[in-house]
């Protein structure tokens, strides 16, 4: 106990958040936003007692910030001790052919995979969003109607900058904010605007949401390029035995104009489709890596961008 | 010296025993109630010397939430900040049911190897 009691609420905040520091940015988020609601909610309880007085006595009710601390890291690790994936009985450990392939059993590198599809989707609104918006606030500041637009604007990017932090703890498996930011104490329009501007954190998730678009479009083009050129390698044997058995099909494979002649004549053989094959099936293995560091290098790029550090 | 000892036995005891205690009220009230309002009814049942601090029993919610016992929505508040309302699931109960039965047979287990010697 070698801190000072906290005389305010913001003070406490301060004392808990230095008591989590280097803990995951979105641990400390949550705690911090349990402690606040606690403590507006005790000094709401108490008219007649001063901010002071009151935090006096939350020692002994809530916990001191570095008992509070305490309790968040020993829940979180036995929560995530629960949840996890039971480790793999074998005491050998896998050969590197079996991490290689065993990519495949990987969810996250699937989930990953599917992220990368729908980031284009996702990119796209994000990026119409945050430019609609600063543009119209910047538009609209002239008139009485452009404060409470700007207000809604970034309380609307701040609820989707924590929807986009579900939505990739879900696809990546990266611990993301289970709550907003907290408010903190209500004010007026000006003082609010004010506090909004000056938060370095609006204009990262503004940031994060115009680098959508760019990045969501990069990993479409990988994933659709990729899966469907693995997925055509791979059916190419299949095709041609089918052709040879006497199928009617219409005479498919791929067809480059800028390659040699002989090449394509040579790999029109048994040896040379399975060579296709194997290729096809290296390509889609290499994708789903691919697509698992994408999906826990863009977590990384979201917790900077979209989490208070 | 021995009041780390003692210290550290209520912390263990109270490991599982907050999610118990949490799923009663919860299973227990008809309405939905936010963190600070469990926290009061706890404080008022736990007159005296209290076993846990009212800060330890956010995470446990968060923890009960995430794995599918409660149900949460957010509600915003005239006067104050957004409050977080949870609500006991289906599963919630089905699982207090179990920790119930187990609670009760640790508790007659304890008594009964504890209390031997006296009449």
């Amino acid at each position: 106990m070698t801190r000072p009691t906290p005389r305010s609420i913001d003070e406490y905040l301060d004392q808990l958040r230095a008591a989590l520091a280097g803990e995951d940015p979105a641990l400390v988020q949550d705690a911090l936003y349990d402690a606040e609601e606690y403590l507006r909610a005790e000094l709401a309880a108490h008219p007649d007692r001063s901010e002071a007085d009151m935090l006096e006595l939350i020692a002994g009710s809530y916990g001191a910030p570095d008992e509070v601390a305490a309790a968040y890291l020993d829940t979180e690790a036995r929560v995530r001790t629960a949840l996890a994936t039971p480790a793999r009985r074998s005491s050998t450990s896998p050969s590197a052919l079996r991490r290689f392939f065993g990519v495949f059993s990987d969810v996250h590198a699937w989930t990953s995979l599917f992220f990368m599809l729908l980031a284009l989707a996702t990119g796209i609104f994000y990026f119409t969003f945050a430019v609609t918006g600063l543009a119209l606030s910047a538009g609209l500041s002239i008139l009485i109607i452009g404060l409470p637009f700007f207000i809604a604007f970034i309380g609307l990017s701040r609820v989707l900058s924590l929807v986009e932090g579900r939505l990739i703890e879900a696809l990546t498996g990266e611990r993301m904010p289970r709550r907003p930011p907290h408010p903190g104490v209500p004010q007026g329009f000006g003082a609010r605007i004010i506090a909004m501007l000056r938060d370095l954190r609006t204009w990262t998730t503004l940031g994060y949401f115009v680098l959508m678009l760019p990045l969501g479009v990069a990993y479409f083009v990988v994933a659709v390029v990729g899966v469907t050129l693995g997925a055509a390698l791979i059916l190419a044997p299949l095709w041609e035995g089918l052709r040879a058995l006497g199928v009617a099909l219409p005479e498919g494979g791929l067809q480059f104009d800028t390659v040699d002649p002989g090449l394509l004549t040579a790999l029109d053989s048994p040896g040379g489709l399975a060579l296709i094959f194997v290729v096809g099936v290296l390509l889609l293995t290499l994708l789903m890596h691919l697509a698992r560091a994408v999906g826990h290098l863009h977590a990384r790029i979201a917790k900077t961008l979209l989490v208070a550090g | 010296m021995d009041d780390s000892h003692a210290r550290k036995f209520q912390k263990e005891l109270n490991a599982g025993l907050v999610s118990l205690v949490l799923l009663s009220v919860l299973a227990a009230s008809p309405a939905d109630l936010y963190g600070y309002e469990i926290a009061k009814r706890l404080q008022k049942a736990n007159d005296g010397d209290p076993l846990f601090k009212e800060g330890t029993i956010y995470p446990v919610l968060r923890a009960l939430s995430a794995a599918g016992l409660l149900d949460s929505h957010v509600v915003p508040s005239v006067a104050g900040p957004p409050r977080r309302y949870y609500r006991i699931t289906d599963t919630g109960r089905a699982t207090l049911a179990d920790w119930l039965g187990a609670w009760r047979n640790t508790r007659d287990f304890v008594n009964r190897c504890t209390e031997t010697g006296s009449p």
